[in-house]
């Protein structure tokens, strides 16, 4: 009995080790360090702009990765297609902004390390008929009912159901800070999703002076880049979404109108 | 020992010639009727010899350090018991009454073996044997008949499940059932003798007779004294094989010797478990188990039958369960049986104390952070309550425990959320407790029915607020802020029981309950501003609230068809209600989920004994659930085949579903948040689990080798983050005041698990312990996180565990050690920065595969010694345990955190628990 016993575990730790042998270990993804970061905003009106850079390691204080120069970038609407021109350190430009017309599907396209990086966004719609309630705006000095109610309503039309956000930019050199809580950032934005009016409370502004309320109507793949966070800790840390094969960061087209809030405090 | 001749030693009295279950409540009878009226100028031995001569009673002693012993006392009409306690108190030593009536005088605990068997040795030498069994009354009247009875405690009434009943000289057994019920069929004779046997009790025979086989029989067994360190946890019940080898994959627990072991907070039922092969170690912030590769939420947790779902006390340092109220626990691991269904992992069944039937008692413990009393009593001769209520406080160990929950939520991931420069914030500690109550009434009109109310409540207050003050050179003006983070969850349970027995074949327990979750989360911003002499109140935050109810209605049939034919049936139902509001300032409602669901369902199950060797159990569950409108089948099966008395190979398996899962909402600032929700069918699928078991054991009388290898495949697993941005965010829409906005992610995926546990046990004797150790591997696979299968979060490859017990007199030192690989975790490579198009930067971190990367090994020493306070008559009324948690002081790392600080990303470490030592004081009255 004994013998047949000390067979049986053998038995079993053959198995063992069997079964588990056949797991190797999955290698971590070193090939992502090696994925350029794309920035790219096709905006009609704006120069055609994509910047290029490298990612930085953990420790780097620098606010960009270093800039990868000497590419080949090609833009194409589909039928036409064009070579931007680096003219600064990492930025690829491209001066005839005609080129960027509504409803044409764009794909820019350049090999970075003998790999094909490429990344494609559709020009949405311009935003129609963008309005505001109010556009000089006296934020209150006092109480919670007054600050919690709404300051101007933004409204526009949206038949498509597209994606929009309002950028919110102010223009003054030094903004002075009309309330209390810590450091608020200057310029924000709202993502105001598929809808067609935004209420804009008086407590969201926290600096007074001269803003734009640029209405822009986005792609996906900006609102899933806004949308996203990489996580603070090793059980919720994701990959940011990016609509660059083969790379990372954003190459999204969008169209704006703005509204000039002015904003006081007396 | 000591070299004496034996007959010198020992004086034994004339034996008793009363029927033998009877003469220890006969002794003590003796002890208390009889008055004492004797005055005693002699060696102490003298005096009991003179005292067994005149009382007729048995009394065991060396008698050489007696005889050193002098009394010189007057006892005028004093009880004997009265004369016994002042002579041991006088001479420091004890008396312990064994079931037989003989009484023990030791001088030390641990001398009650040794006297037990100098007694038995000098029984077969001299001629005067103590007779221990009544003998038959006459021939036997009535063959081959069945009987059926309760095994029970003799001091309190309790129900003993799984205690050994069988006829002697005969292959005849059974376990009693959970209500201590058995029925033995085809039993020869009605002269034969039944021998019943439990752990922690004296084994003890019982002579059957014509009028005895007829009724219910009441099977009482005294407590052995607890001298004996015995096996906490067993895989299987000691001693008798061919009932507990029935069963796969099974662990069970009784609370009372729980003090032996090294604990945080207090004597913890659920995290016992985590110190046996399968069930992960390594969780310190959980209570739940973790047990092959699964998560707490797929194990199935019931107390007195209604659904527990919230286990945990205080961020998982305490389960929910006062080990004062409850009776035993048995966890099944995998593959068990067609009685339990709707999670897919394990089954936890906490059968919670009926109370004392015989008299009444009070008890209780204190440690550094929490107090448990307990009362209980009967409240006529039919019904006995319990009652048992802890709370925790903010002893001295409150802030080293509690202090690394709020330094989690110092760091700030992303930077600059409302409210802003969060690195000015003038923190306070938290307040945080929980409460729990349990209350327990029995009425028993008669041995065929037994009725039972439960009732279970427990809160966790869980306060993180916060001053909001900022120094004078960030603003010019002043403020009254205060961050409130308050959570209040928890979970009421009662339940109706109705046990029953219907003649000697048939039995039936069924449970009407309830149960609910509650969890509400309030977090915002009030208080006032003061800026160059305007006062600005500040209002906002958001609420959140998740409802679970649940009322369940269950009925367990148990029918004895015939010797090799053992039938389990029942069937039951379910309705559930959950509600998930999340709303921002009172207003906006950003989630509002309300589900309900009604489960039934019904199963049969085959408890088939062809052979003495052979047990085969299949069974079946059907289902219906409504939310999907389907009906799911499950087919259940387990054996067991015992190939030689020593050794049993066993298999097991079977398919489950999952209706009800525990899902976590995601916040980077605030904690993550855990709620219950519905399978729906389509965004939420109902996961089902296949389970293949197979293994042996090997036993001998000391030892225990387990084995058992498993593989789990897991279907329709989800995964339901809601992320949430403004608000209470950061991020890309960083920004104060606007909606919040919230992203709901439903993933879904498949996974599996397999593993070998190795248990090898040392069951008896002054030193006990066990060995356990795990070679496991559990992996996922979701789509959204790639095609590929990824470690699961609870994947760990080796863990072994080592529980040392030593006992010596009234102490006990327990030791445990605990390696466990290290968990995999998600790494960031790199980062990068993108400009917004409002002109913001925001920072995003390229990561390694999904755990891809593993934390340094997990390892950790506890250690305990144990005082037990006894009373002169043995019993034991409670224990002084001193306990040292992570004794070598081990930086366990419990996560890692990153933030961007000057745009670098630095990466900081939340740690587990460093060295924690403890006091707990345990007493009860009787």
């Amino acid at each position: 009995m004994e013998i047949k016993i000390h067979q049986l575990l053998f038995t079993v730790m053959i198995i063992g080790v069997l079964a588990f042998s056949s797991c190797t270990k999955t290698s971590v993804d070193n090939a992502i360090s090696n994925k350029p970061v794309v920035v790219g905003y096709l905006v009609p009106g704006q120069l055609i702009s994509v910047k290029i850079y490298q990612q930085k390691v953990l420790t780097d204080t620098a606010t960009y990765g270093a800039a990868i120069k000497g590419l080949a970038l090609t833009l194409s609407d589909g039928s036409k297609t064009v070579s931007l021109t680096e003219s600064a350190a990492g930025t690829y430009t491209y001066a005839d902004n005609t080129f960027l017309v509504t409803g044409k599907t764009y794909t820019l396209q350049f090999t970075y390390l003998n790999t094909q990086v490429s990344a494609q966004t559709v020009m949405p719609e311009k935003p129609q008929n963008y309005t505001a309630t109010k556009t000089t705006i006296n934020l209150p000095t006092g109480t919670t009912s007054i600050s919690d109610s709404v300051a101007t309503t933004f409204r526009w039309s949206n038949p498509d159901s597209a994606y929009h956000v309002i950028a919110f930019k102010n223009d003054d050199t030094a903004p002075f800070q009309i309330n209390s809580r810590g450091n608020p950032l200057v310029n924000f934005t709202v993502n105001v999703n598929k809808t067609i009016e935004y209420q804009m409370l008086y407590r969201s502004f926290n600096y007074i002076g001269i803003y734009r309320a640029i209405l822009l109507s986005v792609d996906k793949e900006y609102i899933d880049l806004l949308n996203n966070q990489s996580g603070s800790s090793s059980q919720n840390l994701a990959n940011i979404p990016t609509n660059v094969n083969n790379g990372l960061g954003i190459f999204t087209a969008m169209q704006a109108d703005t509204i000039k809030l002015t904003l006081t405090q007396y | 020992m000591k070299k004496l001749s034996l007959p010198l030693l020992l004086f034994l009295t004339i034996a008793c010639t009363q029927q033998l279950h009877a003469q220890a409540p006969q002794a003590q009878k003796i002890l208390k009727k009889t008055m004492v009226e004797h005055f005693f100028s002699c060696p102490l031995d003298e005096m009991l010899d003179t005292l067994s001569m005149q009382y007729k009673l048995r009394f065991i002693f060396e008698r050489e350090p007696i005889h050193t012993m002098d009394i010189v006392e007057h006892f005028f009409n004093e009880s004997l018991l009265d004369v016994l306690k002042t002579v041991c108190q006088k001479n420091d030593l004890h008396y312990w009454v064994e079931n037989d009536g003989t009484i023990y005088i030791l001088q030390q605990p641990d001398d009650l073996e040794r006297l037990k068997q100098l007694n038995k040795m000098n029984q077969t030498l001299s001629k005067v044997k103590p007779k221990t069994l009544d003998p038959p009354k006459g021939p036997p009247t009535h063959f081959m008949f069945s009987i059926s009875g309760r095994v029970v405690d003799q001091n309190t009434g309790e129900a003993l499940p799984g205690a050994i009943v069988s006829i002697r000289n005969t292959s005849l057994n059974t376990a009693t059932n959970t209500n201590g019920n058995f029925t033995m069929l085809n039993v020869p004779a009605d002269t034969c003798v039944l021998e019943v046997s439990f752990m922690g009790y004296q084994p003890d025979k019982f002579r059957l007779d014509d009028s005895k086989i007829k009724e219910q029989m009441v099977l009482p067994l005294f407590p052995s004294m607890n001298a004996l360190n015995e096996v906490v946890i067993t895989d299987k019940k000691h001693g008798v094989m061919n009932t507990d080898s029935k069963k796969v994959s099974v662990l069970q627990l009784t609370p009372a010797a729980l003090d032996k072991l090294p604990n945080i907070g207090e004597r913890d039922i659920l995290r016992s478990f985590q110190l046996m092969p399968g069930v992960s170690g390594s969780n310190e912030s959980s209570s739940g188990a973790y047990v092959r590769g699964g998560t707490p939420d797929q194990n199935l947790v019931t107390f007195d039958g209604f659904t527990v779902y919230q286990v945990d006390h205080l961020y998982g340092f305490y389960s929910a369960f006062n080990p004062n109220a409850v009776r035993d626990v048995e966890m099944y691991k995998g593959g068990y049986s067609a009685k339990y269904g709707g999670r897919l992992s394990a089954v936890t069944e906490i059968r919670g104390k009926d109370g004392n039937k015989n008299e009444f008692n009070i008890g209780g413990d204190i440690s550094l952070l929490s107090l448990n009393l307990y009362a209980e009593t009967p409240l006529n001769k039919n019904s006995s309550a319990l009652v048992s209520f802890r709370r925790s406080y903010q002893g001295p160990l409150y802030d080293k425990i509690f202090g690394q929950f709020n330094k989690s939520t110092a760091i700030g991931g992303g930077g600059g959320g409302p409210g802003g420069g969060r690195g000015f914030m003038n923190q306070t500690t938290p307040s945080s407790y929980f409460y729990d109550l349990n209350a327990k009434y029995t009425y028993a009109p008669s041995d065929k029915n037994s009725f039972s109310w439960t009732y279970y409540s427990g809160t966790d207050h869980l306060d993180n607020s916060r001053d909001l003050n900022f120094p004078s050179f960030v603003a010019s003006y002043t403020s009254d802020l205060k961050m409130n983070d308050y959570t209040k969850s928890g979970n009421v349970g009662t339940s109706g029981k109705w046990v029953s027995t219907w003649g000697k074949k048939l039995f039936s327990t069924t449970v009407l309950s309830y149960s609910q979750f509650n969890s509400d989360h309030n977090q915002g911003t009030t208080g006032t501003v003061t800026d160059s002499g305007t006062t600005t109140n500040v209002n906002n935050g958001v609420l959140e609230h998740n409802r679970l109810r649940d009322l369940s209605l269950k009925s367990d049939w148990e029918w004895q068809a015939g010797s090799k034919y053992k039938v389990l049936f029942g069937a039951y139902g379910s309705y559930l209600n959950i509600d998930y509001d999340y709303t921002q300032n009172d207003t906006i409602s950003l989630i509002s989920q309300h589900n309900t669901g009604e489960i039934g369902g019904s199963y049969a199950e085959l408890e088939f004994d062809p052979t003495t060797n052979l047990h085969i159990q299949p069974g079946i569950r059907e289902t219906y659930y409504s939310p999907t409108g389907k009906m799911y089948t499950e087919p259940r099966f387990n054996a067991t085949y015992h190939l030689t008395d020593r050794f049993n190979l066993k298999v097991a398996g079977g398919r489950f579903y999952q209706f009800t899962n525990q899902v976590t909402r995601e916040d980077i600032l605030n904690g993550n948040r855990t709620f219950w929700t519905l399978a729906d069918g389509k965004t939420m699928p109902v996961s089902s689990a296949n389970h293949y078991i197979a293994g042996f054991n090997y036993e001998t009388k000391d030892f225990l080798i387990d084995v058992e290898g498993y593989y789990k495949q897991l279907n329709g697993l989800t995964q339901y983050s809601i992320r949430q941005q403004g608000g209470g965010g950061g991020g890309g829409f960083n920004t104060v005041g606007t909606t919040t906005t919230i992203t709901e992610n439903y993933y879904v995926g498949n996974g599996w698990a397999k593993g070998i546990e190795v248990l090898l046990q040392k069951k008896v004797g002054v030193y006990t312990g066990w060995i356990a150790y795990t070679l496991a591997q559990s992996k996922s696979k979701f789509a959204a996180y790639g095609t590929d299968y990824f470690p699961s979060d609870q994947d760990v490859r080796n863990e072994f565990k080592s529980i040392n017990m030593y006992h010596l007199q009234r102490w006990s030192f327990a030791a445990t050690w605990i390696y466990s690989t290290g968990k995999p975790y998600t790494a960031p490579l790199g980062s990068y920065t993108i400009n917004t198009v409002d002109g913001n930067k925001q920072t995003y971190l390229t990561i390694s595969d999904k755990n891809g990367e593993r934390l340094p090994a997990y390892h950790r020493l506890d250690l305990s010694a144990t005082y037990d306070l006894l009373k002169i008559s043995g019993n034991k009324v409670g224990s002084i345990g001193f306990s040292l948690f992570n004794a070598y002081n081990h930086t366990n790392i419990w996560y890692k955190q990153y933030s961007i600080q000057n745009n670098q990303v630095v990466i900081s470490n939340v740690n587990y628990l460093g060295m924690t030592p403890n006091i707990t004081l345990s007493l009860r009255w009787k």
